[in-house]
């Protein structure tokens, strides 16, 4: 019981989610450059 | 302000109320009370993190922020995900491991008594001062613009949230935080929406931020390059926002029980995990749209002509001095430009002359320049400060959103409010009998939960109290208590990584370290001041907390040098 709460969702372990938090970190970061290019 | 409004505003915040009463059902000892019996799921506790970060200055300051200064505001963000990560994977599992109430309470089993009384001593002067103010704040913005007693605006801005959160502990603090969180996002969505459709026909979404970003408002990012090199006294650029907001939202997340307490409250690490992994993936598109509404209001005012302060009572203030003559002629200068700039924006608009863009920035900056010195004339005038930073999104709603909808956004002001206050008085509480009572009891205490509740509204009188003398005190108060968390935020968070990460300090190295750094701390904020600390560099607060985090580190390190080590037993425990 307490392994299925603990079992970590969509993703194998939790480094998957903290790949996936860093790498929307770096697209925004991409994305608010490329608005700054094309608006500023 | 219609009968429509008026009823808006009040069956929304009774509302919270009897919903916080009706979710106040908890198990009567410590763990119902400060941890709702560790049952939260993830969006629970999201909710909650992302209601108690967001105060009513939130949605008060972010628009108008980006109104004056454009989008780089949001930069100041980007150390969030990096530090839910760091987190998740350190702080998470040791406090659900040893089942703290308190982040502190870990402090005196890593290191002794005086290192956790120290740190809860420190948030509690900082959390407990600053709970105030964010009561205050946002009543003095909103009985200025409404014309509404502070003294009462205060009251119930701080005041009935106290009935469900003495009553409800931190289950009614994150229950009701889901239902303020939810309606402010539709709140700010129908804003967003209404300034989109009130733009004229031939200015789109697109339209709109290319002449925001003509007059210098879509600067979303930013190097904090100069001619002159990198300018470390420049707030918000990548770097500031990527390293020091880092260590900011480090200490904030992992030390501050503020938020500790509302992950706390989840089930397992893993809907600890969860929830805090979802705010770092939400929060920065949430403030990108909350500053995105500024720079839309700043296109809207382009059109309709925008006032030379937003604060009116300030104009009405000065119009009653001697200065009067030098307003009305600064007011002509400032009309005149407006009227130029509208033709500018009106054929910019139109496609049909693309070289406006020169002349519009030239006339913004003329625009400003005469804002600046109105600044400077109410400061002459009335001794006040002029910054009507924080007035820009609410005079919006004062004067132009629909009835209903605007009673919905005043409403919200309130909501915002009451989810970051709510939250701080039940850590406060929680921090003030786990940490404090209860160890200088010798855990003796008959009936912790009924104690918990009597410091809980003791909290809550207090920030009352400390919003009823920031009236006296005035605006200043509020940019100094914005600093004082970066003042103490930096020790706290060098206290926690040494009790991590070095796993042979102890607590005597580390509680002379943190007293050392602080003094250092406070001496290097307020150099200007101290004539023999003149010749140390200005620094924007938000480095303070790098800075003060990683001298409690070396200094820790150095001093155990000096030191018996720490028994093995206290280091293998945590």
């Amino acid at each position: 019981m307490n392994d299925q709460k603990d079992k970590v969702p969509v993703f194998k372990s939790w480094t998957g989610w903290y790949i996936l938090v860093l790498a929307v970190l770096a697209v925004l970061i991409g994305l608010f450059y490329l608005l700054t290019k094309t608006f500023a | 302000m219609t009968a429509t409004d008026w009823l808006v505003i009040v069956v929304v915040l009774l509302g919270i109320i009897v919903y916080g009463l009706y979710k106040s059902r908890t198990t009567k000892n410590l763990d119902g009370y400060f941890l709702s019996n560790r049952s939260m799921p993830w969006y629970l506790v999201l909710l909650s993190i992302m209601g108690t970060q967001a105060s009513a200055i939130t949605f008060l300051s972010g628009p108008g922020q980006a109104y004056a200064d454009g989008m780089r505001f949001v930069q100041n963000y980007f150390g969030i995900p990096l530090a839910m990560v760091v987190i998740c994977i350190t702080f998470v599992p040791l406090f659900n491991r040893l089942r703290v109430y308190t982040a502190y309470e870990f402090l005196s089993r890593r290191f002794d008594n005086k290192t956790r009384l120290l740190t809860s001593f420190l948030f509690l002067l900082q959390r407990g001062v600053s709970t105030g103010v964010s009561i205050y704040a946002p009543s003095i913005i909103l009985s200025a613009l409404f014309g509404w007693d502070i003294f009462w605006t205060n009251m119930v801005m701080g005041g009935l949230l106290i009935i469900y959160t003495v009553s409800g502990g931190a289950r009614a603090v994150a229950y009701t935080q889901t239902i303020q969180i939810v309606m402010i996002f539709i709140a700010m969505a129908l804003a967003g929406y209404v300034l989109v459709s009130s733009l004229p026909p031939n200015v789109g979404l697109g339209r709109a931020l290319h002449l925001g970003g003509t007059m210098g408002r879509m600067n979303v990012i930013t190097s904090g390059r100069t001619a002159h090199g990198f300018d470390w006294n420049d707030r918000y650029n990548i770097w500031s926002g990527l390293i020091g907001g880092f260590f900011l939202s480090l200490s904030y997340f992992g030390t501050d029980q503020s938020q500790v307490g509302r992950y706390l409250t989840a089930q397992n690490n893993r809907e600890s995990r969860l929830g805090l992994l979802m705010n770092g993936l939400v929060k920065i598109p949430m403030q990108f749209f909350i500053l995105m509404i500024g720079v839309l209001v700043f296109v809207f005012y382009q059109f309709r002509g925008a006032p030379i302060s937003f604060n009116d009572s300030l104009v009405t203030q000065v119009q009653a001095t001697p200065y009067r003559d030098s307003l009305q002629g600064l007011q002509h200068r400032f009309d005149s430009v407006n009227t130029l700039k509208l033709g500018a924006v009106q054929r910019f608009t139109d496609g049909s002359d693309d070289k406006m863009k020169g002349e519009l920035r030239r006339l913004n900056t003329q625009a400003e320049g005469y804002r600046s010195d109105f600044n400077k004339l109410v400061k002459a005038a009335t001794g006040k400060d002029g910054n009507d930073t924080n007035y820009v999104f609410l005079s919006y709603v004062k004067h132009y959103l629909p009835v209903g909808l605007k009673g919905l956004l005043i409403a919200v002001i309130f909501l915002a409010a009451w989810g970051s206050i709510a939250a701080a008085l039940n850590s406060l509480a929680a921090s003030s009998v786990v940490d404090f009572h209860q160890p200088l009891r010798g855990n003796k205490v008959s009936d912790p939960y009924h104690l918990s509740r009597w410091y809980t509204l003791g909290w809550g009188l207090f920030s009352i109290l400390v919003a009823q003398f920031s009236t006296r005190l005035g605006q200043s108060l509020i940019e100094a208590v914005n600093v004082l968390g970066s003042l103490f935020y930096g020790v706290i968070l060098g206290i926690f990584l040494v009790a991590f990460y070095l796993k042979r300090a102890g607590g005597t190295a580390t509680f002379t370290a943190a007293i050392i750094v602080e003094i250092g701390i406070v001496l290097l904020f307020f150099n200007e001041k101290i004539p023999l600390l003149r010749w140390l560099p200005d620094i924007s607060f938000l480095w303070l907390n790098a800075i003060g985090s990683l001298g409690v580190v070396l200094l820790a390190t150095f001093f155990q040098l000096f030191l018996p080590k720490p028994p093995i037993e206290s280091v293998s425990q945590s």
